[in-house]
């Protein structure tokens, strides 16, 4: 009998027999090139080929935006999009806007607001909010609705989150005016 | 206990961590996307595993045919129940009571399914793509049953029974009475009978279930990780399921992305999943997706209650009978029995009603197992009462709030023996201290209750209906009966606790380290925690009920007390001085002497090496083992207003008020994390979720898209929120649970606030919703129908 020592290592991607794509994407500013099953699903080929294990798989169908990375400056659900469709793309996950210490201006409001709880659901709004910030999206404009109507928080209750996002865009139309004086 | 143990009435100055909001050290890790949880766990070496699940509502297993999907290439096994060995695979149930028939669940079908979503056998591949690939090339061959999916109906004589051998579905029946049960309404008095229909629930952590397995120290012992609330628990259940010692098994449990009571269970998954890691001999993975999440993990709050109250002609309820029904789906959960045994315990809330006669039964259905869900059967008991109120206040013609001023039972009438409950160790229900009258009034001044009818006429003059709705409970928390923890100087002069509470989203990583922190007189910084290893900590009861903070929390704080014992011991052995030259004193050791000198905590482990003549330091541990014998009671008023549109059905909630008491307060922002988070679960509850079976037991709602929760322009556009604060005597820290209070008072301040703004319509709303769209469109036609 063998132990797990033992055990041989699976490969999880590349042993298949299975039809496969060559694909090549950016991923947080690095070029990748690969050869993934036609079938892989992006949420799994950032997470368990590349290792950005920030974004999480809750819904399996778009509807919790948990898995939400950012493809060529738009929102995207990582789990209902097939690896094989972004070639080409320019795709940012949270790794990508993680500080090199600590945290980000927005991750620290999210702290300072209480805006998280289990923080599952977390990574997902983060990558929103970038997406928000990168539209200048005006904190009192009713798209703000729109974007986080995107989103599932089962632990929060939503009032720390609006709070955290609203004083996130509210420093960025601040900055961006003190840049046009 | 000795002198040198540290005041517990310490002044409020020197109270520096206790009661401030203090911000979460596990938020550096979780928005930096690396809190990792088990999914992203990396597991290079691990085969996976797909759970092939019963098609049927009820049927019999007539042959498991697997020889196609031994074909795929990349398929390692695949595995039934012939093929896994238990001593006992039975899951555990600990909320059976005399002469409850056993239905505990097997870990896996034999010869019979009872629900949708049961695991019948296991494909293991070498990655999940190919192991679904395989369950779908598994062909079971089912012989139908007639299924049964309402409660009501599976008690009839003549409906189809889930466990012939028994001879009923009805399996557990409790009675709990208080003051005298035979109560009888005079001439004048007002009787109202109401049935209730509570909608089945599921909780939805964002975060599905996980197990993984593996042998480790050469293959002596067996790792089980899971996503569980419950890691010791789960560690005795599989030293029994395979006949090992526990020693011989090591449970972790990463961070949870939620629970919400769901994860309070032991599931045949954690069996199963490491019987299949001992049979194939190689570590393997279990990761849910979320259409099996809605048929596999357990549901919640289903039941039916029948209600008669008894009130006086001034408004004083005199007697409650209640009657429930719960819907426990195929078979017990952990603590299955649990909510509708919660209805007797808790059904009068902070309100006198000093006749009680309260009977509860639970009933097999085909259906996923009914578990507890954040409140454990509290909301219920809350929508009951105050839905009675409101319906006696609108008979009577008296206000709202006076009618509950003049039940609610008085400080001086505290604490109060509310009878013995019909839980399995028949403990008696005893309200701790409190003030409810004071949470009412704070609630209602909060809430501008004296403004709303004029609100209510300004909204009806744009055509919207406003309501207002108030409710009050009581809650069940800090349940014991113990909990553990250890803690330990380490050599390098820090302070790492080992605490029995998982994380689950509460902080409880932050509330346990100010605990800590406040007791050694340290700074947060040097305290570190670990969680969820039972190689850490072996024994303790888990993270439910309400209990995390209050009973865990007290647990470390009690195990750094008695650090502060072993160190100042060490240092009169070691000194050889007496005891009373020795004390502990900002965050270190105070050696009284000609010239006094201060030892700080980080200089301990150091010093005392030096003075021992030892070459390296070491660390000095304690533990504690808090026994808890009675749980403490949490209270609160939530008044909701809502707005509904009459042209479209939606309801909105512009204002919510909660005004509470959960004793002392750790840290204010974490409660009101918890309050905010759990009212908007319970009025996704009421107004959005609803998990629907067919009649043939077949599971409609399977997906998020399906199974609408709460989303961020449901909340309440003003929340309100006032803490009380009375500690309790029962606790050593005066801490009583918040966990749950949120989503109970929102059941019934919701349901009130719907019945209030359809008054003018005579809509009768004897139910938990939901209220959603559809609900209140159907209601206001029917009712323009009758008036017609």
């Amino acid at each position: 009998m063998s132990t797990p020592n033992s055990t041989p290592g699976i490969e999880i991607l590349d042993d298949s027999s299975e039809s496969h794509t060559t694909l090549s994407v950016t991923v947080n500013g690095k070029q990748i090139n690969a050869s993934v099953i036609d079938r892989l699903l992006l949420s799994d080929f950032l997470r368990d080929h590349l290792g950005l294990t920030a974004l999480k798989v809750a819904c399996g169908e778009g509807v919790c935006g948990a898995c939400t990375v950012v493809i060529d400056g738009e929102p995207a659900r990582a789990c209902t999009l097939l690896a094989a469709q972004t070639d080409g793309a320019e795709i940012v996950t949270l790794e990508g806007l993680n500080a090199p210490e600590g945290l980000n201006h927005v991750q620290q409001l999210f702290q300072q607001q209480h805006a998280l709880q289990c923080g599952y659901c977390t990574p997902g709004w983060l990558m929103t909010v970038y997406s928000m910030i990168q539209r200048s999206i005006h904190p009192d404009s009713p798209e703000v609705a729109h974007y986080l109507s995107g989103h599932i928080c089962r632990c929060t209750g939503y009032k720390n989150i609006w709070s955290a996002v609203r004083r996130a865009l509210g420093t960025e139309i601040e900055k961006s005016a003190s840049k046009e004086e | 206990m000795t002198e040198k143990t540290l005041d517990l009435a310490a002044p409020p100055k020197t109270r520096r961590f206790m009661g401030e909001a203090i911000l979460r050290a596990e938020d550096q890790e979780l928005l930096q996307g690396r809190g990792g949880f088990l999914a992203d766990l990396p597991q290079p070496d691990a085969a996976e595993i797909c759970v092939i699940r019963s098609t049927e509502a009820h049927a019999l297993v007539r042959a498991i045919r697997k020889e196609r999907a031994l074909t795929i290439p990349g398929v390692i096994a695949v595995l039934s129940a012939d093929d896994l060995e238990f001593v006992d695979d039975t899951l555990p149930c600990v909320d059976m009571i005399p002469g409850t028939l056993d239905v505990r669940q097997r870990v896996i079908a034999r010869d019979r399914v009872r629900y949708v979503g049961q695991a019948v056998a296991l494909a293991v591949a070498v990655n999940r793509y190919i192991a679904e690939d395989a369950a779908a090339l598994v062909e079971i061959e089912y012989e139908s049953l007639q299924p049964v999916t309402d409660h009501m109906a599976a008690m009839n004589p003549g409906a189809p029974l889930l466990y012939p051998e028994l001879g009923t579905n009805i399996v557990y029946q409790v009675t709990q009475c208080d003051g005298n049960a035979d109560f009888a309404a005079s001439d004048a008095d007002l009787v109202i009978r109401k049935r209730f229909e509570f909608h089945r629930q599921t909780a939805i952590p964002l975060e599905t279930r996980g197990v993984t397995a593996r042998l480790i120290d050469n293959g002596a012992r067996l790792h089980v990780e899971s996503c569980t609330q419950l890691p010791q628990v789960l560690r005795s259940v599989l030293a029994t399921a395979f006949g090992l010692g526990l020693a011989s098994i090591r449970v972790t449990a990463p961070r949870l992305g939620g629970g919400f009571g769901c994860k309070e269970m032991v599931y045949p998954e954690e069996l199963l999943v490491a019987a299949v890691a001992r049979t194939l001999q190689r570590p393997v993975r279990w990761l849910e997706d979320r259409r099996e999440h809605f048929a596999s993990t357990t549901q919640a709050r289903e039941e039916t209650v029948d209600a008669e109250a008894v009130v006086a002609r001034d408004g004083i309820f005199v007697g409650l009978r209640v009657t429930g029904y719960a819907n426990i789906g195929a078979a017990f959960g952990f603590v299955g029995n649990t909510p509708i045994t919660a209805m007797g315990a808790l059904v009068r809330g902070p309100y006198r009603v000093p006749n009680l006669d309260a009977r509860a039964c639970s009933v097999v259905t085909n259906k996923t197992p009914l578990n507890v869900l954040r409140g454990a059967g509290a909301p219920q008991a809350a929508l009951v009462m105050e839905r009675l109120l409101d319906e006696a206040a609108r008979i009577l013609k008296m206000d709202r709030a006076e009618i509950r001023r003049r039940n609610l039972i008085q400080p001086n009438e505290l604490p109060l023996d509310r009878g013995r409950t019909g839980f399995a160790n028949s403990y008696h229900v005893i309200y701790d201290e409190g003030d409810y009258p004071r949470c009412l009034e704070a609630g209602l001044k909060l809430s501008e209750y004296e403004h709303f009818e004029i609100d209510r006429k300004a909204a009806a003059a744009h055509g919207q209906l406003l309501g207002l709705g108030i409710a009050m409970y009581v809650e069940i928390t800090a349940v014991g009966p113990y909990e553990t923890a250890r803690i330990t100087l380490q050599a390098d002069g820090t302070v790492l606790l080992f605490s029995s509470i998982m994380p689950v989203g509460q902080g409880s990583e932050t509330t346990q380290r100010q605990l800590v922190a406040e007791e050694l007189g340290v700074s947060m910084e040097q305290v570190a925690i670990r969680q969820g290893d039972t190689d850490e900590v072996p024994d303790a009861v888990g993270t439910f009920a309400s209990r995390g903070a209050a009973i865990g929390g007290a647990a470390g704080r009690m195990a750094a007390r008695e650090l502060v014992n072993n160190i100042l011991e060490c240092f009169a052995a070691t000194l050889k001085c007496d005891s009373s030259r020795l004390q502990w004193k900002n965050g270190g050791v105070l050696i009284t002497g000609a010239e006094d000198e201060c030892i700080p905590l980080s200089a301990i482990p150091s010093r005392l090496a030096l003075l021992q003549g030892k070459k390296e330091p070491e660390g000095i541990e304690a533990k504690c083992r808090l026994e808890v014998p009675k749980p403490s009671y949490s209270y609160a008023t939530h008044i909701a207003v809502v707005e509904i549109d009459p042209e479209t059905g939606a309801i909105t909630i512009p204002r919510y008020t909660v005004a509470h008491d959960c004793g002392t307060i750790v840290n204010p922002l974490l409660v009101e994390g918890q309050i905010v988070g759990g009212v908007v679960q319970g009025i996704g509850a009421v107004l959005r979720e609803r998990i629907v079976y067919d009649s043939e037991g077949q599971l409609q709602t399977r997906a998020m898209m399906d199974y609408v929760l709460p989303g961020a322009c449901d909340a309440p556009g003003d929340f309100r929120l006032w803490h009380m604060e009375t500690p309790t005597s029962l606790n050593p820290f005066g801490m009583r649970g918040v966990g749950e209070g949120g989503t109970i008072g929102a059941h019934p301040a919701m349901a009130n606030a719907v019945a209030d703004a359809l008054r003018d319509y005579e809509i009768e709303v004897n139910e938990s919703g939901p209220f959603n769209p559809t609900w209140v469109m159907e209601a206001l036609n029917k009712s323009k129908r009758s008036c017609i």
